[in-house]
């Protein structure tokens, strides 16, 4: 059902070491979107995904993914975490990781089957590596092995999508390729999550934003919360940024 | 030899010790492959080492037994597991100098107690044994173990593959799943316990680690595939402790057989290092070398395109590139074999196709170049070096990318031309060798090659035989007429075979 609340967070408030990251956020968001992350370095976007996803302690707050604990919701959850510290030389192929995104979908016994072969090499297909299939990973260049995490993501075939910053060292065209992706996954009335960081495509990609600077500057539809005001607000005195994008004249 | 081999097949002490050592070389060999992997061969070593006083308590307590030592091994493992962890949760001392800590305490405190008690009159507990492993002392009830272990762990991670697949890889995307990573962390340290506590008697507790981290490094350079590196590993395992095993009886003098194995692995380990198909020493050799040579072909190339009009021999392409005679003469062999490079008398030229492949090296080098000032932002002065690199790297893809993401420049940086790439067909003119036989294809790329063509009084379908090829035109012969094309337009004349 479009429109169908899927996540909902209240009162979230994280900190490291006695800094806070984030404070007091309160968001509800709904089946059928793509939201923007935007915010400055350090503004708590990683740390939003990884709260909702329970990956880290969180201070204070409740937060619900399709009105239950998230622990029981998993399987409906894809996550591409930023290009971090991953092993590349790692004995692993393309396929492989690909099909890492069937593991929620089967039972401990059960074996991987043709079915989840045929999916996985879809995903590839999709996002364009079917071609690096049999390759090691550490074979392929930082844009490949990106698109190599979102694939598995799709092989997931999640309900709801948290990519962190996934256009890292992506080059253009494949870049409109996965957009694309994204937004006809939007229309399945999935819900995605994107944290990004060039200003100047968000009113392209997104059509809902979240404006993110430890507090909650603003949510919602991007043609009316993607503002001067707002983006100032969450920018504050890193103004330089927003010239840039041609947003300021 | 023959004695060797009937000692193998007819002494009971020594088929013990060949089962044993088989079952713990596949043992320690798959479970290997998951420490290696997970940076955790030091927790490995610690785990052997601390299991010694576990040996000296059930000694102690019931004697010479089996299912005793086992029982103590594993208690005396779990206690160092949780010292280490609670120093390193509690205690500000970083967390390898803990496991330092802790394992060699426990090390110490076994090897006093078993010293102690093996002084006692009658009593068969030597320490060497504990440390080395022994060939003499693997009982009936030592196998049974080992073998009920090795299938224990043989079964789970054929069972649990996926979820030790992914725990090792990615940690966090393994929690988003919805797998315990604690869980499979624990269940590996168990199997890890059992693995060193089985494998007590065979190798010896400051050998152990051999066995789990060498045949596991070996498998990884072998093989880019997990489970052929665990299958890989088991099998490098099985074979270090079969021929260290051997190796340490045909030596005889009581020689243990833990460091004959260890030595036999590490052996295996660096055949591995050097001749390893696809990251061997020797391979990254013969691949340096062939880059090497393509590169200083490709440069003698762009010699003879960037001096054309002057008379090139062997010897002014050795001064001016700086390479000897010899590796001149080698590599202009090889370009000559390959239609590169045509050889008149002394004097060097390149052909057609030499020409084709030089204007895509000069392209390269420049497309490069203005990729370096506009998109990286080096200046003019900075960029050459680093041009005269890539230009032999990048392929022909990258470059048409590199191309379109510059908005196809027609001017380097310096304001020289970049060669533009040519749009090709399918068949060009210029490939047909002499004498061979063609038709004008219907298909042409653009509408002025057709007029071109209908100029000379070429028209479709219309047959022709290559009559000569010249240095920068070729000669047609149709039926009834020769016909001269020069060479710019034969390369982008199609043509059907």
């Amino acid at each position: 059902m479009a429109g169908e609340k899927t996540i909902s967070v209240s009162g979230l408030s994280v900190s490291y070491e006695r800094k806070r990251v984030l404070y007091n956020i309160y968001l509800e968001l709904e089946a059928g979107n793509i939201y923007g992350v935007v915010g400055p370095n350090g503004a708590g976007k990683s740390t939003l995904f990884k709260s909702i996803l329970e990956l880290i302690d969180t201070s204070s707050g409740e937060i619900e993914v399709f009105g239950k604990d998230v622990n029981e919701v998993r399987k409906r959850l894809a996550y591409v975490p930023q290009k971090d510290e991953v092993d590349w030389n790692f004995p692993a192929t393309v396929r492989d990781i690909v099909l890492m995104g069937r593991y929620p979908h089967k039972k401990i016994l059960q074996r991987l089957n043709k079915e989840d072969n045929d999916i996985a090499m879809q995903a590839m297909e999709d996002i364009g590596i079917s071609d690096l299939a049999n390759r090691q990973i550490g074979e392929l260049s930082g844009g490949q092995q990106q698109r190599v995490f979102i694939a598995r993501a799709l092989c997931q075939q999640a309900d709801i999508f948290f990519l962190d910053e996934p256009f890292v060292g992506v080059d253009i065209t494949t870049e409109e390729k996965i957009i694309q992706i994204l937004k006809d996954l939007a229309s399945q009335n999935k819900t995605l999550l994107v944290v990004h960081h060039d200003l100047s495509s968000v009113d392209e990609y997104f059509n809902k934003v979240i404006l993110l600077n430890q507090r909650l500057i603003a949510y919602g539809d991007t043609e009316t919360t993607f503002t001067k005001e707002n983006i100032a607000k969450a920018y504050g005195p890193q103004l330089t940024i927003l010239h840039k994008t041609g947003l300021f004249e | 030899m023959q004695e060797l081999f009937l000692t193998l097949t007819q002494d009971e002490w020594a088929i013990r010790a060949l089962i044993a050592s088989s079952l713990v070389g596949i043992m320690c060999g798959t479970i290997g492959s998951f420490i290696v992997l997970r940076n955790m061969s030091l927790i490995g070593d610690a785990l052997a080492h601390a299991i010694l006083p576990g040996i000296f308590i059930a000694f102690i307590l019931v004697g010479y037994s089996t299912i005793g030592f086992f029982l103590g091994s594993v208690m005396a493992g779990l206690l160092t597991a949780v010292i280490i962890t609670w120093i390193q949760h509690n205690v500000k001392t970083k967390n390898d100098a803990a496991i330092g800590i802790v394992f060699t305490a426990m090390f110490s405190i076994g090897v006093i107690g078993i010293s102690k008690v093996s002084t006692g009159d009658g009593v068969h507990l030597d320490l060497k044994d504990f440390l080395f492993g022994t060939v003499l002392g693997i009982s009936n009830e030592d196998i049974y173990l080992t073998l009920a272990i090795t299938i224990y762990s043989i079964i789970s991670i054929i069972i649990f593959y996926r979820y030790l697949f992914i725990t090792t890889f990615q940690p966090t995307i393994a929690q988003t799943m919805g797998i315990s990573v604690k869980m499979i962390h624990y269940f590996l340290m168990l199997l890890l316990s059992f693995a060193v506590v089985s494998s007590l008697r065979a190798v010896g507790v400051i050998l152990v680690v051999a066995m789990l981290i060498t045949p596991a490094s070996t498998a990884l350079l072998l093989s880019d595939k997990l489970k052929n590196v665990i299958i890989l590993s088991g099998i490098i395992g099985l074979l270090s402790a079969v021929l260290g095993l051997i190796l340490a009886i045909s030596l005889g003098g009581g020689i243990a057989p833990g460091p004959t194995m260890c030595v036999t692995a590490t052996l295996l380990y660096f055949i591995a290092v050097v001749f390893s198909p696809k990251k061997g020493l020797l391979t990254k050799f013969i691949l340096r070398r062939k880059q090497k040579s393509k590169i200083e072909q490709e440069d003698i190339i762009k010699h003879l395109i960037k001096n054309r009009k002057e008379k090139i021999n062997i010897a002014s392409v050795s001064s001016a590139l700086g390479l000897s005679v010899n590796v001149v003469k080698k590599h202009v062999k090889k370009l000559a074999t390959d239609g590169v490079v045509n050889q008149n008398g002394n004097q060097l030229m390149l052909s057609i196709k030499g020409n084709e492949s030089g204007d895509s090296l000069v392209r390269a080098h420049r497309l490069w170049e203005t990729y370096l000032v506009d998109e990286v932002g080096l200046e003019e002065g900075q960029i050459h070096t680093e041009a005269e690199k890539y230009e032999h790297i990048l392929t022909e893809e990258d470059l048409d990318e590199v191309d379109k993401h510059l908005g196809f420049p027609t001017k380097d940086p310096h304001g020289s031309p970049i060669p533009q790439k040519q749009i090709k067909p399918a068949n060009p003119l210029l490939k047909l060798k002499l004498k061979s036989r063609a038709r004008i294809a219907k298909q042409q790329i653009t509408e002025h090659i057709e007029s071109e063509l209908w100029e000379l009084g070429l028209t479709p379908n219309m047959e022709f035989r290559i009559f000569k090829i010249g240095d920068d035109h070729i000669v047609l012969k149709t039926s009834d007429k020769k016909i001269k094309v020069n060479e710019e337009l034969a390369r982008q004349i199609n043509v059907l075979i």
